[in-house]
């Protein structure tokens, strides 16, 4: 059955917040990139992977969690860091590479860290699913009902660390969830033409875990699946494995040409945005136009606010490349 | 001789930009060879000599330019007879 | 004034293009060729090393592969056993980490381990640097890294003529050679190009010998070794110097592995002053070993060795924190007239 009304407002909240975030990082990103995109330019240089259009992976999976279950994300996290609750204004300073960042600067989108709500992300695939692993063992060891979630990308299916890591975490029954957030593209090659089967929950089965696969980039159908994974691991019951139909509507990175996208393949998507479906689903049940406009004028003045405290913020002082390489 | 950007090169309206000359003002280049990398829609095309000569650089890299626009002259130089 | 003869008139290509046209050079004479990578099909490499080659020769032989490094360069050894010459791109040398094992105790050990009846013909693609915040996980060189490997061979040019003879020379090489190419230097659309990379390169198929360093300036007073990047930027500094009356002579390295440590010997015999220019972490690298083998030669130094490096920090993502780290013009600048203070006129 569906969440609870509050929930439910939540978790658009969460999502509206997530998508006026990558819409203004899009913004800043491309400042200083124009006439000519040069990457190395801007206000915020190098890469960037916007998670606009998969929101609901990550709210669906986050609404269960709390700051003590540990999760590990991928180069493209915002949706997930901002649900899972990680600090908007240090996350968005860290994005811009001050000093008032979440690791002052050294990171940068790619590599979020906040260990406050036991949130981190990386840019090799498949890499945060082996930690999340060993997360969840802890948790076990220290007498913890706490869970860890390893968010992926359907590419990372075919790499080595993803077959491992489901292995080992069953064999050690660990309270861990995987899941895959299937946008259908590895830059710019299609699931179809990489992985040796149709549906990633099926490989579940090779690693004795449950395998769940949930369609349409489903915000509710996501909640309900991973309510029942994480309740299974709570309570001691093991791994799962949840497969996430979603789609993401920028390129690979900014600066892709996309050329690979059959034409017409991203308007289709949008004209189905997940969060134009959730508020029309909520109004269906009785939210009122001027809460829905209340929740999404809120979200976007916390992206304001954030986007203007990591301009304000100073830039890190040259010295402090060298702190922190140890502890 | 003029180097422009064919006026068909991208098809739709708007502008391209110059990413890359390959040359620089005052240097020989030959028919063909290509002289600019041009950016249209994260997509690289390139503008190759319309003739053989020494190159006029008109409109710099990292610049907007539109299909048709003139961004370069050869002026050809008589040839030796010692080759 | 001179005329603009046949030989005279260039075309000039970036990296990009000159490493896909010797990848199709190379194809079109040899049917064993083929690429393996991820993107390297219809994209044609995310940095442009293979475009225009699916169209050419299909898709049995320019196979985009699934993110499974250690399986597709494990299949490349088998590939290269059975008599085939694979070409595999490995996007980030950065993400040699889930693939280590296939290199290095794999590829680079077939021969030895056979005894010389078992090779690997075959090519790793690698694109490797920083210092346009693509951040720790994207931006290494890691040369020594590989370099340091019995069985590899470890190459990098620093312009586009370099890389077609270069890459030729490593796609017909009966051993595995790691071919590194500088993002800085590709000629890529969407990042800068050091505008000295792209340079003349001829239309026919051509070798430069892995092993073999050149030197692209010559000059008396000071040796400045560097390889990709750093050719150009000591090629700037000693312009700088030259102004000064300080003459640098510039040694590209080409070669990673074999070193050539001949013509380094030599030219720190004349100028008897030397730094190495890495933009690789600074210790336990290739500067470390160019100094260590110029001073095995026995080296009767005017001035102590010194190496720019980076620092032995991971690379940080804020332009705050990485641009000071890199190697640059004026630190070799500055350095340079240090080594040769008290130099006479």
């Amino acid at each position: 059955m569906p969440a609870e009304r509050d929930v439910r407002l939540h978790m658009y909240a969460q999502m509206t917040r997530s998508r006026y975030f990558e819409e203004a990082i899009k913004v800043a990103y491309l400042e200083g990139k124009q006439p000519l995109f040069n990457m190395a330019k801007g206000p915020i240089p190098g890469e960037m992977h916007l998670s606009s259009g998969q929101e609901p992976c990550a709210v669906g999976v986050c609404a269960h969690l709390r700051a003590d279950d540990t999760v590990t994300a991928t180069h493209r996290a915002h949706h997930i860091a901002i649900a899972k609750g990680v600090a908007l204004n240090a996350m968005t300073a860290e994005i811009f590479g001050k000093r008032d960042g979440l690791s002052g600067g050294r990171g940068g989108h790619m590599h979020l860290f906040d260990a406050t709500v036991n949130f981190c992300c990386s840019g090799i695939v498949a890499q945060g699913m082996g930690p999340a692993v060993g997360a969840a063992l802890a948790a076990k060891l220290m007498g913890s009902d706490a869970v860890a979630v390893s968010f992926v990308g359907e590419g990372a299916a075919n790499q080595g660390a993803f077959h491992e890591s489901l292995n080992l975490a069953a064999v050690w029954r660990a309270p861990v969830i995987f899941v895959i957030e299937d946008n259908a593209w590895g830059i710019s090659v299609s699931k179809r033409a990489s992985t040796a089967v149709a549906r990633n929950s099926d490989r579940a089965a090779a690693y004795g875990m449950p395998g769940i696969f949930v369609a349409d980039n489903d915000t509710d159908a996501i909640y309900q699946a991973a309510g029942e994974a994480v309740r299974r691991a709570r309570a001691g019951g093991g791994p799962t494995l949840i497969e996430i139909e979603t789609w993401r509507l920028e390129g690979h990175f900014m600066g892709d040409a996309e050329g690979y996208r059959p034409s017409g393949e991203v308007a289709a998507l949008q004209a189905r945005d997940p969060l134009l479906v959730y508020r029309r689903r909520l109004a269906d049940i009785g939210v009122s136009a001027a809460e829905l406009e209340s929740i999404e004028c809120r979200g976007r003045r916390a992206v304001a606010d954030a986007i203007e405290f990591a301009r304000k913020s100073d830039y890190p002082g040259a010295e402090s490349a060298f702190q922190t390489v140890f502890s | 001789m003029d180097v422009t950007i064919p006026a068909d090169m991208w098809g739709d309206e708007g502008d391209a930009v110059i990413a890359t000359w390959l040359f620089q003002g005052g240097e020989l280049v030959s028919t063909g060879a290509v002289l600019a990398e041009v950016m249209y829609e994260k997509a690289s095309m390139e503008v190759t000599s319309p003739g053989t000569g020494r190159l006029t650089i008109l409109v710099e890299a990292e610049s907007p330019v539109r299909q048709g626009q003139l961004i370069g002259k050869i002026e050809a130089v008589p040839t030796d007879s010692e080759g | 004034m001179t005329a603009p003869t046949a030989a005279a008139t260039t075309r000039r290509l970036t990296i990009a293009k000159a490493m896909s046209e010797a990848i199709g050079l190379s194809m079109n004479a040899d049917s064993k060729v083929i690429v393996l990578g991820e993107d390297i099909g219809a994209l044609g490499g995310v940095f442009g090393t293979t475009q225009g080659l699916l169209e050419r020769f299909g898709a049995e032989r320019v196979r985009d592969t699934p993110i499974s490094e250690t399986a597709f360069i494990g299949a490349a050894v088998g590939l290269a056993a059975a008599g085939m010459r694979p070409i595999v791109e490995l996007m980030f040398v950065d993400f040699f980490g889930v693939c280590m094992d296939a290199i290095y105790n794999l590829a680079a050990k077939q021969s030895y381990f056979s005894g010389g009846h078992v090779r690997c013909p075959m090519v790793l693609m690698t694109s490797v640097g920083g210092g346009y915040g693509d951040a720790g996980q994207h931006s290494q060189c890691l040369y020594a890294t590989f370099a340091h490997l019995p069985g590899l061979k470890v190459v990098m040019p620093s312009n586009a003529y370099d890389a077609k003879g270069l890459l030729l020379s490593a796609i017909a090489d009966a051993n595995p050679v790691v071919f590194m190419f500088h993002k800085a230097l590709q000629g890529m659309g969407w990042l800068g190009t050091v505008p000295g990379s792209i340079v003349h390169v001829p239309q026919e198929m051509y070798e430069i010998p892995i092993g073999k360093a050149a030197t692209v300036r010559l000059g008396s007073d000071i040796t400045l070794v560097g390889l990709g990047l750093t050719v150009h930027l000591a090629l700037q500094a000693a312009a700088t110097l030259s102004s000064e009356g300080i003459e640098a002579e510039v040694i590209d390295l080409r070669s990673i592995s074999p070193l050539d440590r001949e013509t380094i010997a030599v030219s720190v015999a004349k100028t008897r002053r030397l730094i190495v220019v890495d933009d690789d972490y600074r210790s336990f690298g290739v500067s470390a070993e160019v100094i260590a083998g110029a001073c095995e030669e026995g080296v009767d130094w005017l001035a102590a060795p010194a190496r720019i490096t980076h620092p032995d920090v991971p690379i940080p993502f804020s332009p705050a924190l990485e641009h000071p780290l890199l190697p640059s013009v004026a630190k070799i600048v500055k350095a340079s007239r240090v080594l040769c203070a008290g130099k006479v006129a």
